[in-house]
């Protein structure tokens, strides 16, 4: 059986290899001896080799380490749920979208026992409206705007 | 030189500059304190707040998050045996044998004075060292600066304490990400696959961000996942005779000064922070101590030499940046990508170029630790308790303030999608055993590497150029040594401890 730095090894080894093939794709210019393939395929073909020799040293081990234990409920969600606040900042602005965000992340990973709902009301709102008054009003940094919402 | 250096400190003691300073020193002893978060992590959080700012007033924002991050650490190392950041790791050793001992305020205390002699020393180094480098650095051709580069990154990656192949596969994969995007020489696009963002390449700073932020929250959340919840803190009396703590620390002159040593040398060197130093210091002042079995039971020489050499590694970190452009770690890294960003290069010619810019860094160094050591008197007791702050709190507030700090970058969305994309990838690397340190570095000078291969060839297509020009052959020569060492090293460790001996602990 593979071990886990065979798996990373073999990964690294294929995206290697394809974007050497990619390269092939890359124009060769008349006049210069040194073209936008040369360095990156000098690169590819090192990473492949340090994949393959990752790969071989993980088949010579005696004793691999698997893969990593799989209990990671709190990592998962907080990626979902930064997954969709990354999709609705566009579509409602950093007002609304950063709002719904810090709550509902809260709410995943405050256990229910200790969680009150008022307290995450508040963290969301005030996360949200000094981020933006600091941010927009006094840094001049300009927040994203909602496609939805208009602000 | 003593001159201009003067005349900055006048210019930070300002309020418009001094403001920032001491908001970053606190935010950096707040951030230090918090068990999981680190001085990356900290600067990560600080760097939108200094878009809007003067680029002295945000770097100096910056200068005293690393100086109070350092200074941090030593507090919840003391008081809770979990050292705030992995630069007070050796803090621990003794500080909090000697707080549960009962001299709590005599382990702060000592640790803090001796951050602060620790940093004044090495800011007389960092005065006296960079021109003389820079000038140095001067003299470098791209053979030389691709050696250089070539040299930090082998280092960084032999001494990464996980797999030797492991640490040069990550350095390679940062060097991947910059190959995608327009070619640094004739602009023609590169496996970009029709997208137009990608044409521009990666911006650094959002996949810093992106990789070092979550895989840092999630490790952390995976902790708490476990079961492992943050320990509970009292507030006990830090009160202490000032002068009895500073006599215990000078009355060791050698030890200071040694351990200020070390913590320069390794700051110099690419990549390679604080966490390395403390360990390294208190190493060294067992081996050279009259009574090494005493180590570990609370005495002061342990947290004299472990805060003395983290706060002078900030000094030797950031004589790196400034005199050759490199970062000498993860904190500084994100310095450079606000650097660029407000069109500021570091490198030979930044002394000579932006001198304002350069001796108000060092004005804000100096100054910091006298701040530094105001906060610490004031605040410490106070911010005990903030880091009690929940993580279902913590936890979307930093990353609220990384998608402000990636998006600010162009005011584009499609910085916080590669956020999120690198963020994944950090994650995924920190699972698979992968030290990120490399890949950072290796993002970082990704672009300077190719450059200076391709005008070097360019310049003269013989290649054994590289070897025969002196300083570029010594560059390589010592890039051989450290792969040499590091790979005798990885073996010995292998031979003591077993293929499962080694912690594979991500480092951040």
């Amino acid at each position: 059986m593979i071990g886990r730095d065979g798996l990373a090894g073999l990964a690294c080894l294929a995206l290697s290899l394809a974007l050497f093939a990619a390269s092939r794709g890359l124009p060769q210019p008349a006049l210069v001896p040194i073209g936008p393939a040369f360095y990156p395929r000098i690169l590819f073909a090192v990473t492949a080799l340090l994949s393959a020799a990752l790969v071989a040293a993980d088949l010579r081990r005696r004793e691999r380490p698997g893969l990593p234990p799989f209990r990671h409920r709190l990592v998962l969600l907080t990626f979902a749920v930064f997954g969709g606040y990354v999709l609705l900042l566009p579509v409602l602005g950093y007002r609304v979208a950063t709002f719904l965000f810090v709550a509902a992340l809260q709410v995943g990973l405050e256990p229910a026992a200790t969680r009150r709902w008022w307290q995450v009301a508040a963290v969301a709102f005030l996360t949200t409206m000094v981020s933006y008054l600091v941010f927009e009003r006094y840094l001049a940094v300009l927040l994203p705007r909602g496609r939805l919402t208009g602000f | 030189m003593l001159a201009p250096l003067a005349g900055s400190l006048g210019e930070i003691l300002q309020p418009q500059y001094l403001l920032p300073l001491g908001v970053g020193t606190l935010a950096g002893l707040v951030g230090g304190a918090l068990p999981g978060v680190t001085i990356t992590m900290t600067i990560i959080i600080v760097l939108p707040f200094t878009f809007g700012l003067d680029p002295l007033a945000g770097l100096a924002a910056m200068v005293g998050v690393y100086v109070g991050g350092e200074s941090g650490g030593l507090v919840t190392a003391s008081l809770l045996g979990i050292p705030g950041t992995p630069s007070a790791v050796a803090t621990t050793f003794d500080g909090f044998p000697m707080a549960r001992r009962g001299e709590p305020g005599r382990a702060v205390w000592l640790g803090t004075w001796a951050s602060f002699l620790g940093g004044i020393l090495g800011a007389v180094f960092l005065v006296a060292a960079t021109v003389p480098l820079a000038r140095f650095a001067l003299q470098f051709g791209p053979w030389e600066y691709f050696s250089l580069f070539v040299f930090a990154l082998s280092m960084v990656a032999g001494l990464t304490e996980q797999s030797l192949l492991k640490g040069f596969l990550s350095g390679a994969i940062g060097l991947v990400v910059t190959v995608i995007g327009a070619d640094p020489i004739m602009a023609v696009p590169r496996f970009t696959f029709g997208s137009e963002f990608l044409r521009g390449g990666f911006q650094f700073l959002p996949v810093l961000i992106g990789i070092f932020a979550f895989a840092q929250i999630m490790s952390d959340l995976e902790r708490i996942g476990e079961g492992r919840r943050p320990a509970e803190v009292g507030t006990p009396s830090l009160a202490v005779s000032h002068a009895a703590v500073v006599w215990d620390i000078l009355r060791r002159p050698f030890l200071l000064l040694w351990s200020t040593a070390i913590g320069l040398l390794i700051g110099v060197l690419p990549a390679i922070g604080g966490s390395a130093a403390n360990v390294m210091a208190y190493d060294q002042a067992k081996k050279f101590s009259r009574h090494p079995e005493k180590f570990g039971t609370g005495i002061p020489e342990g947290i004299i030499a472990s805060e003395a050499s983290n706060n002078a590694n900030v000094a030797g970190s950031l004589v790196t940046i400034m005199a050759f452009g490199i970062p000498g770690d993860a904190v500084t890294a994100v310095m450079l990508g606000a650097m660029i960003i407000h069109g500021i290069q570091p490198g030979p010619l930044f002394m000579t170029q932006q001198p304002r810019i350069a001796y108000g860094i060092f004005a804000a160094y100096l100054l910091a630790h006298p701040v530094m050591m105001v906060l610490q008197w004031l605040l410490s007791r106070v911010y005990l308790r903030i880091v009690q702050v929940p993580r279902a709190v913590l936890v979307p507030n930093i990353l609220v303030l990384c998608v402000i700090g990636a998006y600010a970058l162009n005011n584009v969305m499609e910085n916080v999608y590669a956020l999120l994309l690198f963020g994944v990838l950090g994650y995924l690397l920190v699972k698979f055993g992968f030290p990120l340190a490399p890949l950072i570095l290796g993002v970082i000078l990704g672009d300077q590497i190719e450059v200076n291969l391709v005008r070097s060839l360019m310049t003269d297509g013989d290649p054994w150029l590289f070897v025969t020009r002196p300083i570029s052959g010594a560059m390589l020569g010592l890039s051989v040594l450290s792969v040499v060492l590091a790979l005798w090293q990885h073996r010995r460790q292998y031979r003591a401890a077993g293929p499962a001996g080694r912690a594979a602990e991500p480092d951040f």
